[in-house]
């Protein structure tokens, strides 16, 4: 750099040269900004490794820091079980009643399927299995929806795994590093889900688009929908194991249906996310990518 | 007079705060508060952070800091990646140029700026979101979470003139 303590003309020079090179790292710094920005759109494979690794850098600390606030919720949420107590034991004693009736139900119905299943020669699909998460970060920006896990590769996490929580369908794994993984929920405006309408078995895809409600697209014409029904994943496309809850349909004014998920997306803490897609044939179709034979061996 | 080692980095050290208070406030960014509707329109610590340091004392807060920064917020948070940090870089170079402005005036003129700032900010966040997605996104979460921004402005910026005050009073 040009030396200052060289007399009177190197500064009338300097001054105007400093200037011109902190214009020329604003532009740079702006450029190069845009230019992760078209990166990422590509889906380039360097800016989703990168970003990967460096939430796994910063995944214990983000373990660490949301602990208080989840110490507070769960203390608020114990006051407020312990207020509600006598209540909500008389609704659990009715609720009780009535599923057991519902439990002789789905018992004779159980045996029933895996007697016609047995006479039919049905094939079922894979196994599932799932891995318990806790949320350790919350998008804080205005227009994405996604939250971090703390369970990445290490624990079995694998991009496309369904997420789960108490209620239904949260989200889905959209990467995974090593030791945490980012779940991008049913809202975000990047979400598509392929579902079916439970009652009238309608496939339809269920699309984010960051509000509270996703819509339902690509519903059949002639399809017969109508508030209240409940919608579940298809299963479709070999990602998610069909049959799980994702929400109920509501009206919408402006002639579109949306679903209203089961889940409680405020109330994220603890996830479950469903291994399903780990038998062979699922997995070519998953990643082409990777070569079958490695892909087994993980 | 040459300065000790102790001395010099006593200074490095003071002269990294500021830095060091951005990347805590992009990780207070992702903390999971369990408040209804909150994720969604939490206050943008990171961009009153930037604005403040920018306006009085920019030379610690160099435009290569705050796009790592922004980068960093953007990877964490989930946004697309580049978003945050040209805004910040942005807002970076605005507030610096108008620091003359704001330095030595009452508090209300640089809330007043602030306010500007932020919701041609969010503005610009919005815009690049469209842009990003090619979908007409609702900008209503990012005019509420301005605001809110706004609104707490003035207990976030006496923190950081206290940190000012302490750090810097000898310099």
């Amino acid at each position: 750099m040009v030396n200052k303590r060289g007399g009177s003309s190197v500064i009338r020079l300097a001054v105007p040269l400093k200037v011109l090179l902190q214009r020329f790292v604003f532009l740079f710094l702006v450029l190069a900004a845009f230019g992760i920005m078209l990166l990422s759109k590509a889906e380039t494979i360097v800016v989703e490794k990168v970003s990967t690794v460096v939430v796994d850098v910063f995944a214990p600390i983000m373990d660490v820091l949301s602990r208080p606030a989840a110490a507070i919720n769960d203390s608020v949420k114990t006051v407020r079980e312990l207020a509600a107590l006598r209540e909500e034991n008389i609704r659990l004693k009715s609720e009780n009643q009535r599923l057991l009736i519902w439990q002789e139900a789905a018992r004779r119905l159980d045996s029933q399927n895996l007697a016609l299943k047995s006479l039919l020669d049905f094939k079922t699909g894979p196994k599932s299995q799932s891995i318990a998460t806790r949320v350790i970060a919350d998008s804080g920006g205005a227009f994405v929806r996604s939250v971090v896990v703390n369970a990445g590769e290490r624990d079995g996490v694998r991009k496309g795994q369904a997420a789960v929580s108490g209620a239904g369908l949260a989200g889905r794994v959209a990467t995974a590093g090593y030791r945490s993984a980012r779940v991008l929920l049913i809202t975000d405006i990047n979400s598509r889900v392929p579902v079916l309408i439970e009652s009238s078995r309608d496939r339809a895809i269920l699309a984010g688009d960051n509000s509270r409600q996703p819509r339902l697209i690509f519903l059949p014409a002639n399809a017969s929908v109508k508030a209240g029904d409940r919608v579940v994943t298809s299963g479709h496309g070999g990602v998610f194991p069909p049959g799980l809850q994702v929400g109920q349909i509501v009206s919408s004014p402006d002639g579109v249906f949306r679903i209203k998920p089961f889940v409680s997306f405020r109330q994220l803490e603890f996830l479950r996310l469903i291994d399903y897609a780990t038998a062979p044939p699922v997995i070519p179709m998953r990643s082409p990518l990777v070569p079958p034979k490695q892909a087994a061996s993980r | 007079m040459t300065p000790t080692l102790s001395h010099r980095l006593d200074a490095v050290a003071r002269n990294l705060v500021p830095a060091a208070l951005g990347v805590l406030f992009v990780l207070l960014s992702t903390i999971p508060f369990y408040i209804p509707g909150f994720g969604a329109v939490a206050p943008n610590f990171v961009l009153m952070a930037v604005f403040f340091w920018a306006v009085h004392r920019v030379d610690l807060f160099t435009s290569v800091t705050v796009f790592f920064i922004g980068l960093l917020l953007d990877i964490l948070v989930g946004t697309p990646p580049g978003i945050n940090a040209a805004v910040l870089v942005l807002v970076r170079t605005v507030a610096a140029s108008q620091g003359k402005v704001f330095r030595g005036k009452s508090f209300l003129v640089l809330w007043w700026g602030f306010g500007l700032v932020a919701f041609a900010a969010g503005f610009v966040i919005w815009a690049l979101t469209a842009i990003y997605h090619f979908a007409l996104v609702n900008p209503m979460p990012i005019v509420f979470q301005m605001t809110m921004t706004v609104a707490v402005f003035p207990f976030l910026a006496w923190i950081f003139a206290r940190t000012h005050q302490k750090l810097f009073q000898h310099i």
